[in-house]
C-alpha cells in the first residue's frame, strides 16, 4: 500500500478502525469492513471516493474489489458527493400510506432538487430510504443520524431552517 | 352394319376429324407457352433460385456470421469465416456458396435468424469458367442489392405462413 | 476419507456415498445429470443459481443438490414433478434478463445455459418488461466481456479468490443492479485468467483472441501437451480446416487438474504469426533466396562439411531449445556425435556448468507435483514460481491454504498469491551466503558436520534465516524448490549443492524446476555436451552453451531458438554468430537478427504441427501427435534432422515416424544408470562485485519464441516491460525518475532503457529482463552493470 493512499485515512480514523479490527479474530479482518467504511465516510464529507475505499481495503487488508462489493451493496454508503446533511425519507408502504410522498414532494420543492440531488448551497441531499422500522409512527425520516417520526412538512421546514 | 360403320369412318376420315377437333379446341384457347427469355412463367413466393445476402434499409449487411446456414447445409456448400469488424460487431470475412454443391433445399434460408441469406426467384444464371460456381460474399451482396425489392415483396406475401 | 458409507437413493437407484459429500457429487459420480450453473467441482459451493433444486423426501421444499449434504436413507428425486417444476421456474427467472443473442454469442453451441434451456426452458417468456442491460468491461486483451449475458453464478469471482489467488473480479451492486466486474476498470493480471472463460457457463466471458472466429460445432478437438513449462499441462487444441482456432485444458488430476495457464492457452497465436518462416531460405551473395528443401539441406550439409574438413568437427556447435521435443533433441545429438562433435546443449541461459559432471540424470522433482500441495513447508530458492511454473504455483498455493508455510530466498521481493512465512531478499551474489547461513543454522545442534568451505564461510545470520531453518527442520514434510533464477545464476552449482545439503539436513525434498518444457528430456536424450543419451558420460566432453559462444566456433546450428532473445549472454552470442563462417538456423520464426547471421534457414514446425514427446520434471513421458499440418513448407524438426542425417550418410537414421525415434531412445533408457550423488565440491567463493548488480529473468510471456509471437499475450500487463527497474532509493541516487530514460552499460555494450520504479528490487540492484530486442545488446543475466542518466 502506498503512503499517498494511506494518507487518505487520518490517524484518528485508523485508531477507530483498529477498535473494530480488535473485535474480530486476526484471520477475519474483513469482518470490520462495514464499520471501517462508515468511519472513512464520516471523515470524507459523507461520501466514499474510490481511492478512499481502496485505502480502507488496504488498511483492513482485503482485496480492493471486496471493499467495493460492500460499498456498492449497501445504500448507506454514498459513492458520489453529497451535501452536508442527508435527509433520508422512508417511502416503504407504511410511510407511503401516511404521506411520505407529500413529504418528499415538499422537500423537493423547497430545496429544488430531486431524489439523490443536492441543494444548490451544498447543504442537503435528499435520499430515498427503505423501511426504517418506524411504521407505527410513520412517516419516518432519517436526518443524518437523527431518527424522526411522525414527520410533517412543517417539521422538515423547521429543521431545514435551523440548519440554514 | 358393323362393316358399313367401319367403311364410313374410313372414307369420311372420322378419326382425323376427332383429332382435329382437339387441335381446333386448343387452337382457339388462350396460349400458355411463354417466349423465354423475353417472357417468363410466374414463380411462387417460396421459389428457391439463386442465393443472395440481404442488407438492412440503412445499408448495413444483415449477416452476423452465426454460421447456422453453414451447419445446416446438407450439401456442405457454404463456407464462412468471420472475425470482429473494426466496430466490434460480428461479421463474415468470407461467405462462399458452391453453386455446384448446392441442392437448393432452402435450409439456409430457413435457419437464418436475421433473414440474411435468401434464395431469390432468379433461376436464369450460368457459369462460363471454372471457379465461377463459387459465389463470394461481394457477389451475393450485389445480388441481394439488385433483387431486394422482389425479395422483400415475396417475403411480405409469404410472411403469414412463416 | 473414512470407510464409512451412507446409503442413499437417487431416482430410485440406491447409491453409496461418503459422509459430507453433497448430493450433486454423488449424482455426478453415478451419471445422474442434475442441471447446474454455479456449482463447479473445483470451487466452493455458492448455491446461488438454484438450478440444481431437487426433491428430497420429507423436505417441504426442493433443496439445492450442490449444497445439501447426504444423510443416511435420503430419498431424492431429480426429475419428479416437484423438482422439474422448481427447475423450470428457476430457468424462467434466469432467462428474464438473458439476451436472446445466441447467434452472435461465441458460447453458442457450447453454452450451459443454452443446453439447460433446451431441457427446462419455456419457449415463450412471460416477461414483458424491459430487460436489464449491463455495460461491458474492458478486462484486458485475453478476455472479452458481454456482461448483459451474465447470470451471476460467481464462478469467475470464486475462481479468482480460491484458485488464482488474485481477487480482481467481484459482484458489485445489489439485486437487479448486481454486476460482475473489476469496479475500477483495469486489465486482469492473473497468469491463470483464461480459466474464467471455461468456467463461465454463459457467454459473458469469452476468449478475445478467438472472438467471433469459429463455432464449437465446426472444431475438432485434438489432444496435445503444453510446450512452455516443465509440468507439461494436458490440453486440447481446437482446430478447423487445418488451423488451430483455440486451446482448452484437458483434465489431468495429477498435473494441471482442470486448469490451464494463460501462457499455454494463448500461445497458439504464435502459430499464425506473420513472422513464421514458411520456406527454406539460403543466403546467396548476401541476399536471401527462397529455395526448395533439397537445395537448402544440401547447402547446409556442404557448408558444415566444409567447416569440418577445413577445421575439425569440434569447431561446430549446436544449441537447441529446451522446449524442443525429446525426439528432436535425440536426433540432433545423434547427428552431431556421429560427426564426432559433442558441442550440443539446451541450457541456453545457464551460466555455471562447473558441476555438470556430478549432476543427476536430469534436474527434476523426486515427488509428484500434486504432493506439493500436501507439504508443511516449502522454500523457494531463486524462483518467481507464479510466473515461471503457474501450475506448480497452484499446488504450492494449495499447500499454503492448507496451512503449509511458504518461504522464499529471492533477489526480488516478488508478490506471491500466498503469504510468505519468512523471506530473504538478497542481491544475486548474496544469495549463496544466505543459503550457507541456513545450512549453518540447521547444523547447530546437529551431529552432521558441515563441509569445510561451508563451515569456513563467514556469513551473517538474521531472524529470517533462523525462521526458515526452524520451519524446515520442524516440519514433517518439506521441500526446497529451485527455480529459474537459481538455474541461471553464476553460482548455480554451489547453490544446488547447498540446496542438496540443506534438504538432507532438514529432511526436505529437493524440487528442481528448470525452464523449458523438456529440460528433463534433453538430459535423457543427451542434448548436453558431457553425456550421451541415457546419461553415458563422455570422456572428453564438448563445449557447453556458454563456452560454445565464448570459443567462437566456425559453424553453429541453432534449433528452435532466437539466439539473441533466448541465450544468457546475448552480446557474446551475437558476436560469436556474426563471426562464424557458417550458421544453420532451424527456426519457426524469422527475424532481422536471424537474417543477419544465418546462412541457411530451415522452417520448423511448432509444437502443434509436429509429433513427439515431452518429459516433465516428474520424469513422466507425454507423447503427442501433430494436430494440424505445418504452415507453408515448414516441417517437423525430427524429419529435418532425419533427412540431414541421411545426407551425411549417418547410419541408423532410417526412421519413418517419430515414435520409432522414441522407441530407440526408450529402449536404451532401460539400461539407464541412476546417477547418485557423488562428491560435492562446495566451491563457496563469491566474486566481489563493486557497484550495481544486474538481476535478469525472462518475463512470463518472453520465455520462448512461440509466446513471443503470441500477440494477445504480448499486450497483457502481466509481462515485465523492457525497462530497467530499480527502487526509489537507487533512482534518487542516480537522479532518475519513473518513466525517464537511463543509459545501461554492461561489459562491451550500452543500451538506453526507460526507467521503472519498483520497490521490490533490493538496494544496489537493477532488474533488466531478458527476451527483448531492446535488452539483447547487454551481457549476462547477473553481473556488474552501470546505469547513468541519459
Amino acid at each position: 500500500m502506498s503512503e499517498v493512499q494511506q494518507a487518505l485515512l487520518s490517524d484518528d480514523a485508523k485508531a477507530k478502525i483498529d477498535v473494530w479490527l480488535a473485535k474480530y479474530p486476526a484471520d477475519r479482518r474483513q469482518s470490520a469492513i462495514i464499520p471501517a467504511l462508515h468511519i472513512a465516510q464520516e471523515e470524507h464529507h459523507g461520501w466514499l471516493p474510490e481511492n478512499v475505499i481502496e485505502a480502507v481495503a488496504d488498511y483492513v487488508g482485503i482485496p480492493h474489489i471486496a471493499a467495493f462489493e460492500v460499498a456498492t451493496f449497501y445504500s448507506m454508503y454514498d459513492l458520489k458527493p453529497v451535501g452536508k446533511h442527508k435527509i433520508g425519507v422512508c417511502t416503504s408502504i407504511s410511510c407511503m400510506l401516511r404521506g411520505s410522498d407529500e413529504l418528499a414532494d415538499h422537500i423537493k420543492q423547497r430545496l429544488d432538487i430531486d431524489w439523490d440531488g443536492t441543494s444548490s448551497d451544498g447543504k442537503f441531499t435528499l435520499q430515498e430510504v427503505e423501511c426504517l422500522g418506524a411504521c407505527r409512527h410513520a412517516p419516518a425520516v432519517l436526518f443524518d443520524k437523527a431518527y424522526l417520526e411522525n414527520v410533517t412538512p412543517e417539521d422538515i421546514d423547521k429543521i431545514i431552517a435551523g440548519e440554514e | 352394319m358393323k362393316t358399313l360403320k367401319f367403311y364410313l369412318k374410313s372414307f369420311l376420315l372420322w378419326e382425323l376429324l376427332v383429332g382435329l377437333k382437339l387441335t381446333g379446341k386448343y387452337f382457339f384457347k388462350k396460349k400458355i407457352t411463354v417466349q423465354f427469355p423475353e417472357e417468363s412463367t410466374p414463380t411462387s413466393p417460396r421459389f428457391r433460385g439463386m442465393h443472395a445476402l440481404r442488407r438492412y434499409p440503412n445499408g448495413e449487411e444483415r449477416c452476423i456470421a452465426c454460421k447456422l446456414c453453414e451447419a445446416v447445409c446438407p450439401a456442405l456448400a457454404i463456407t464462412i469465416e468471420s472475425e470482429p469488424r473494426s466496430d466490434g460487431s460480428r461479421r463474415t470475412t468470407r461467405y462462399d456458396i458452391d453453386m455446384f454443391k448446392c441442392i437448393y433445399c432452402g435450409f439456409c434460408e430457413e435457419s437464418c435468424p436475421v433473414d440474411s441469406i435468401v434464395e431469390t426467384d432468379n433461376y436464369n444464371y450460368h457459369f462460363e469458367n471454372r471457379g465461377e460456381n463459387i459465389m463470394t460474399k461481394p457477389l451475393l451482396l450485389a445480388v441481394g442489392d439488385k433483387y431486394e425489392d422482389s425479395i422483400a415483396k415475396k417475403r411480405q406475401i409469404d410472411a403469414e405462413f412463416r | 476419507m473414512t470407510d464409512e458409507t451412507i446409503e442413499i437413493e437417487i431416482d430410485g437407484k440406491s447409491l453409496s456415498a461418503q459422509p459430507g459429500q453433497m448430493l450433486i457429487e454423488v449424482a455426478d459420480a453415478n451419471d445422474i445429470r442434475i442441471p447446474r450453473f454455479c456449482y463447479h467441482k473445483k470451487l466452493t459451493v455458492a448455491a446461488n443459481c438454484r438450478m440444481c433444486l431437487v426433491e428430497v423426501e420429507k423436505s417441504p421444499k426442493p433443496l439445492p443438490a450442490c449444497a445439501t449434504p447426504v444423510a443416511p436413507g435420503m430419498v431424492v428425486q431429480t426429475h419428479s414433478a416437484k423438482a422439474l417444476d422448481a427447475q423450470k421456474s428457476v430457468m424462467e427467472f434466469l432467462l428474464i434478463n438473458h439476451p436472446l443473442d445466441c447467434p452472435i454469442c461465441d458460447q453458442g453451441g457450447q453454452c450451459e445455459l443454452q443446453d439447460v434451456a433446451m431441457g427446462y426452458g419455456k419457449d415463450v417468456s412471460r416477461y414483458t418488461e424491459r430487460k436489464r442491460v449491463v455495460a461491458d468491461k474492458d478486462i484486458g486483451p485475453l478476455i472479452a466481456t458481454e456482461m448483459t449475458r451474465c447470470i451471476h453464478c460467481t464462478r469467475c469471482v470464486r475462481f479468482g479468490e480460491e484458485v488464482a489467488g488474485l481477487r480482481e473480479l467481484g459482484a458489485t451492486g445489489r439485486g437487479e443492479f448486481t454486476e460482475i466486474g473489476t469496479y475500477i476498470s483495469h486489465s486482469i493480471k492473473s497468469e491463470l485468467s483464461g480459466n474464467v472463460i471455461d468456467l463461465c457457463p454463459v457467454g459473458a466471458l469469452t476468449a478475445k483472441p478467438s472472438r467471433f472466429t469459429s463455432r464449437p460445432w465446426e472444431l475438432e478437438q485434438m489432444p496435445t501437451i503444453a510446450p512452455h513449462d516443465c509440468v507439461g499441462s494436458n490440453m486440447y487444441l481446437h482446430t478447423r480446416r487445418q488451423e488451430v482456432m483455440r486451446a482448452a485444458p484437458r483434465e489431468n488430476e495429477a498435473l494441471n487438474e482442470t486448469w490451464l495457464s494463460d501462457r499455454d492457452r494463448f500461445s497458439y497465436e504464435g502459430i499464425h504469426s506473420k513472422e513464421r518462416l514458411l520456406t527454406p531460405r539460403i543466403k546467396r551473395n548476401g541476399k536471401w533466396v527462397d529455395v526448395d528443401w533439397q537445395t537448402a539441406l544440401n547447402v547446409a550439409k556442404i557448408g558444415l562439411e566444409k567447416i569440418i574438413a577445413s577445421h575439425t568437427a569440434e569447431k561446430v556447435g549446436a544449441l537447441i531449445s529446451p522446449s524442443a521435443t525429446t525426439e528432436e533433441m535425440y536426433l540432433l545429438q545423434k547427428l552431431l556425435r556421429s560427426l564426432d562433435c559433442h558441442n550440443v546443449d539446451h541450457r541456453l541461459r545457464q551460466a555455471d556448468f562447473s558441476g555438470q559432471g556430478l549432476a543427476p540424470n536430469f534436474y527434476g522433482t523426486p515427488i509428484r507435483f500434486k504432493e506439493l500441495s500436501t507439504l508443511d513447508s516449502i522454500l523457494l530458492v531463486g524462483s518467481h514460481l507464479q510466473y515461471e511454473q503457474p501450475i506448480v504455483n497452484l499446488k504450492v498455493r494449495k499447500a499454503s491454504l492448507a496451512g503449509g508455510k511458504v518461504m522464499a530466498l529471492n533477489p526480488i521481493d516478488y508478490d506471491f498469491n500466498y503469504p510468505l512465512h519468512a523471506k530473504v531478499i538478497a542481491k544475486p551474489f548474496d544469495m549463496l551466503n544466505n543459503l550457507i547461513a541456513i545450512a549453518k543454522v540447521l547444523a547447530q545442534g546437529s551431529s552432521q558436520g558441515l563441509p569445510g568451505t561451508v563451515a569456513a564461510a563467514n556469513v551473517e545470520v538474521n531472524d529470517n534465516i533462523r525462521a526458515i531453518a526452524a520451519q524446515l527442520k520442524a516440519s514433517n514434510s518439506s521441500a526446497l524448490i529451485l527455480g529459474a533464477i537459481a538455474f541461471n545464476h553464476p553460482q548455480f552449482n554451489a547453490m544446488y549443492e547447498l540446496a542438496e545439503l540443506i534438504s538432507d539436513m532438514s529432511g526436505s525434498q529437493l524440487v528442481c524446476l528448470p525452464e523449458g518444457a523438456n529440460s528433463a528430456g534433453a538430459w535423457l536424450a543427451g542434448a548436453i555436451p558431457h553425456r550421451e543419451a541415457v546419461s553415458l558420460d563422455i570422456k572428453k566432453p564438448g563445449l557447453d552453451a556458454k563456452r560454445m559462444m565464448e570459443a567462437k566456433l566456425k559453424a553453429y546450428i541453432t534449433f528452435g531458438i532466437e539466439p539473441e532473445l533466448d541465450c544468457a549472454n546475448p552480446s557474446i552470442v551475437k558476436r560469436a554468430l556474426d563471426e562464424a563462417d557458417f550458421n544453420v538456423v532451424v527456426t519457426a520464426f524469422s527475424s532481422d537478427s536471424i537474417d543477419a547471421f544465418a546462412d541457411v534457414q530451415l522452417p520448423l514446425a511448432t509444437f502443434a504441427e509436429t509429433s513427439g514427446s515431452y518429459v516433465n520434471a516428474e520424469g513422466g513421458w507425454q507423447t503427442f501427435k501433430g494436430t494440424v499440418k505445418p504452415k507453408g513448407e515448414a516441417r517437423p524438426g525430427w524429419k529435418i534432422l532425419r533427412v540431414l542425417g541421411n545426407l551425411f550418410d549417418v547410419e541408423g537414421f532410417a526412421y519413418t515416424t517419430s515414435i520409432e525415434v522414441q522407441h530407440e531412445l526408450r529402449k536404451q533408457l532401460e539400461t539407464l544408470q541412476i546417477k547418485n550423488r557423488q562428491e560435492r565440491r562446495f566451491n563457496m567463493d563469491t566474486p566481489h562485485i563493486e557497484g550495481l548488480q544486474r538481476i535478469s529473468t525472462w518475463p512470463i510471456y518472453r520465455g520462448d519464441s512461440l509466446v513471443r509471437h503470441a500477440e494477445s499475450l504480448q499486450q497483457t500487463t502481466t509481462n515485465d516491460p523492457a525497462a530497467v527497474a530499480m527502487n526509489s532509493k537507487l533512482a534518487a541516487e542516480l537522479y532518475l525518475k519513473d518513466g525517464g530514460e537511463a543509459v545501461v552499460k554492461q561489459q562491451y555494450s550500452e543500451v538506453r532503457l526507460p526507467v521503472r520504479i519498483d520497490e521490490r528490487v533490493p538496494d544496489g540492484c537493477a532488474y533488466i529482463p531478458g527476451g527483448y530486442s531492446e535488452t539483447a545488446a547487454l551481457g549476462e543475466c547477473f553481473g556488474k552493470i552501470d546505469i547513468e542518466r541519459s
